[in-house]
């Protein structure tokens, strides 16, 4: 079943231009100047229940604008839209009962009151009974390990500490869709690795579908099962994220230590990135040698004391896609 | 009843909200004492023996007294901030929660203003007990009704301030807009009492909103009478419904064309 429809979805902004210099402000005065901006290019996906979607792209490529108009903030200029089977525009606050939104730089949190205030607010405005709402922070409060944090002024949280707390705030209602822009922007890689598997959990326990946007690789790689890549307002890739590195990247990281001083000669498809006498980090081209073949190469040298198997990392993955090298990647 | 408990929730959390400013309080307070003096020494200095246009000194330093709290009560920062959400786009992020915006920004809005109308009530009545005495002929029992009016006038000058802000979403500059309101509201009632302007312009100043912020509900506290409460009240019932209009169009006017861009 799917939860959100989007068919040939339009967004076009207009901005007002004016050259540099005092004659082009007395003239932009006069006779302003506007300029269209296709922010979204007749784009169209469906979202399944349960799924956990990535949706990257560089700056300014629409990921924004998209989830905008998916939760009521933006009307599109064309196309047609369909979340949890409401038109997003015409039945925003009815939608907004059933989908919960995580704006990384934004917070829905009070800045100086406790984080448990503005749970006690979140729970009124979503018409959640007091008795309901509060077995719902309590188990919120379990699962993101918050009791220290519920009663100490939002002010004085750490930034991880206070996008936890953003998360919960948003599952408060227990929404079917939750949408996360930018959610680990900022953070450390530990408290990032939590915020992913909190988010992770709550698919998992829940089937809460998440449509996530991120520039972050991990948070892609480590979360989501399918990927949507768009650039400049188009959709330029959706497949899994599996298939996307697969197809994206032929290639392993290989790094190696040996126990003895190693001369390598690397095959057709290795290429020796990085080596001393008692290591190297290799680049396997799978096209062209398997990790089978690689594997066997490397231990018949002898002397191998360890070895670890990678695969690029999801920067590098996006980066040859917008680069335009796609399947030709080498 | 979930809208009165989903606003309630708002206002009892924005009064808690209010208690953390406790340094606003106190340079407030000794703006509100000194502005008091000044004008207090100002209106001594005016008037020798007997009455101006039906106020005698008494009931004029407590007419400033007044004027001066509603002022305070109303302090809301709702036109700055406003500008400052339609500005930088963060008013799209409060669209898509189940709640009217413009009616929860009034009631984000209506706990620091009761705040404010209960701390500096407290400082009004020490101030003008200490300079001029007791209100002659002050009834208690007639406070509720000049209460109504001064919230009344605390609404009417939150929506239209509201409605200020929010052209920002077409206009790029209004803040001469929000100069000339302010003076407006000043001028006419809230510095010297209708009464005091010349006869023609009088006639003008009672048609528009600015006096029924300050100058209804403080006459109706130094000299009540059911006449002037009969007068003034449904003219200032006319004018919050015009705010509160005012404010929801320009909301709708807004948010039709909003454009939030990245994030």
């Amino acid at each position: 079943m799917s939860v959100i429809e989007v068919r040939n979805l339009n967004k076009v902004y207009r901005t007002r231009i004016k050259e540099a210099g005092l004659r082009a402000s007395f003239r932009a005065l006069v006779r302003p100047v506007y300029k269209e901006v296709q922010a979204v290019k007749d784009i169209s996906f469906t979202v399944e229940k349960g799924e956990i979607l990535a949706f990257i792209g560089p700056n300014g490529a629409g990921k924004s604008t998209t989830i905008k108009m998916l939760t009521g903030i933006l009307h599109p200029s064309g196309g047609e839209l369909s979340v949890l089977g409401l038109n997003p525009m015409r039945d925003r606050q009815k939608l907004s009962y059933h989908i919960g939104t995580v704006f990384g730089q934004k917070s829905q949190l009070w800045f100086h009151l406790p984080p448990i205030d503005s749970f006690v607010l979140l729970g009124a405005i979503y018409d959640i009974d007091k008795g309901t709402l509060k077995k719902r922070i309590d188990e919120l409060t379990e699962r993101f390990e918050l009791e220290d944090l519920l009663k100490t002024p939002v002010r004085k949280l750490s930034l991880g500490q206070r996008i936890r707390c953003e998360v919960a705030a948003s599952l408060l209602h227990d929404p079917e869709i939750l949408f996360l822009d930018e959610p680990t922007i900022g953070l450390d890689v530990v408290v990032k690795q939590s915020i992913r598997e909190l988010i992770l959990a709550m698919n998992r326990e829940r089937g809460t579908t998440i449509f996530l946007t991120s520039h972050d690789a991990g948070d892609i790689a480590k979360v989501c099962k399918r990927a949507i890549v768009i650039d400049h307002g188009q959709i330029i890739l959706d497949q899994p994220v599996k298939k996307l590195k697969y197809d994206y990247l032929n290639r392993k990281h290989i790094a190696v230590r040996f126990e003895v001083p190693q001369h390598l000669e690397v095959p057709r498809g290795v290429k020796l990135e990085k080596s001393s006498q008692m290591a190297a980090r290799l680049s396997v081209d799978t096209r062209i040698c398997s990790i089978d073949e690689a594997m066997r190469w490397l231990i018949a040298q002898g002397g191998v004391a360890d070895i670890t198997v990678e695969d690029p990392p999801m920067e590098e993955i996006i980066a040859s896609i917008f680069q335009g090298k796609g399947g030709e990647a080498s | 009843m979930r809208a009165l408990r989903k606003y309630g929730t708002v206002l009892r959390l924005s009064l808690q909200n209010a208690f953390v400013y406790r340094s606003n309080v106190i340079g407030g307070f000794l703006f509100y004492t000194v502005f008091i003096f000044v004008f207090f020494n100002l209106w001594r200095a005016i008037y020798r023996e007997g009455q101006v246009a039906g106020y005698s000194l008494t009931q004029m330093v407590w007419y400033l007294c007044m004027t001066e709290l509603i002022m305070f009560g109303c302090k809301s920062n709702i036109y700055g901030q406003m500008n400052e959400e339609v500005k930088s786009g963060s008013i799209a992020y409060q669209l898509n929660k189940p709640y009217h915006y413009v009616v929860y920004q009034f009631f984000n809005a209506a706990g620091g203003m009761l705040f404010n109308l209960i701390i500096y009530g407290i400082l009004a009545i020490i101030l003008g007990m200490i300079m001029v005495g007791p209100i002659p002929g002050f009834r208690l029992a007639n406070l509720p009704f000049a209460l109504i009016s001064a919230l009344l006038g605390m609404v009417i000058n939150f929506f239209f301030l509201m409605t200020l802000g929010l052209t920002s979403f077409r206009l790029e500059e209004n803040f001469a807009f929000f100069l000339i309101y302010q003076k407006l509201v000043f001028m006419l009632g809230m510095f010297i009492p209708v009464e005091f302007l010349p006869g023609w312009l009088q006639g003008i100043t009672r048609c528009l909103p600015f006096p029924y912020v300050t100058w209804a509900p403080a006459r109706l506290i130094v000299a009540f009478s059911w006449e002037f409460f009969r007068e003034v009240l449904p003219v200032q019932f006319l004018w919050a419904l015009v705010s509160v209009l005012s404010a929801l169009g320009m909301y709708r006017y807004g948010v039709a064309g909003i454009q939030a861009h990245g994030g």
